[in-house]
């Protein structure tokens, strides 16, 4: 159970609706509502848009692709014992 | 990176990465094997080890674990078939073994493993790259975590029906 009670998109500020669509389009899937971490990110704009766009950079395809990187990142949240 | 293959040979380079850092980072208090003085089995594996990294000594931590020869031949044929080019390439698996040492915050591992993402190749540029993805999935999971998230993005990915290697 999270905790915070997490907001449906419709409760989120036009700025965030925009990030939103991105979010959509980033992981090319069509969600009933946003990732979790993406309504999370959303709340604080301020935080939100410059860790959102160090992470779109982190993980744009380079030297290695963007299907190596999300496999990094899967290994890197399972060494945190991360869940989510 | 679809089908189950490529993620069992990532759980491997991840899971053997883990410990061999925890014998190197560890172990230092049992004192290095004298290649020299290292009876013939321990000298054998020193040189299969040499012959892999072209040259180069390999993993600190086997200098630990081949106090017991018999047992550091298998973790070195485990870590040599993690680690070779397969359906994923040894220079991704070096990379990958790098963002497992400097998530779990192995000093010896992330200087062994940028020692050999860089002799395959990787430029600082690339370091970077993995060290970008490591540090934001750092933050994004204590994040999560913080706010106790549930998971949501299980499914986006389609289900393998393979069977097991050999199986049907």
């Amino acid at each position: 159970m999270p905790t915070v009670r997490l907001r449906a998109a419709t409760e989120y500020p036009p700025a965030a609706q925009k990030l939103f669509e991105l979010s959509s389009s980033w992981f090319n899937h069509d969600f009933a509502e946003p990732p979790a971490m993406s309504r999370v990110m959303a709340w604080d704009m301020g935080f939100g848009g410059p860790h959102g766009r160090a992470m779109k950079r982190a993980m744009a395809p380079g030297e290695f692709t963007r299907a190596e990187k999300e496999m990094v990142a899967a290994a890197v949240s399972g060494i945190n014992a991360c869940e989510y | 990176m679809t089908g189950d293959a490529v993620w069992y040979e990532a759980a491997q380079v991840v899971g053997i990465t883990n410990a061999l850092n925890v014998a190197a980072d560890t172990l230092g208090v049992l004192g290095a094997v004298d290649e020299a003085h290292a009876p013939a089995e321990a000298r054998t594996l020193f040189a299969e080890i040499r012959d892999f990294y072209q040259g180069v000594d390999g993993p600190p931590g086997f200098r630990f674990i081949a106090h017991d020869p018999a047992y550091a031949a298998d973790v070195w044929a485990a870590t040599r078939h993690a680690f070779a080019d397969n359906r994923l390439a040894r220079r991704f698996k070096e990379a990958l073994a790098f963002a497992v040492s400097v998530t779990s915050r192995s000093a010896s591992g992330a200087a062994w493993h940028l020692s050999q993402m860089r002799r395959l190749g990787v430029s600082s540029h690339g370091v970077m790259e993995i060290v970008g993805v490591t540090q934001m999935f750092s933050s994004y999971t204590k994040i999560a975590d913080t706010l106790q998230l549930e998971p949501d993005m299980g499914d986006i990915a389609p289900v393998d029906p393979s069977p097991a290697p050999g199986g049907r």
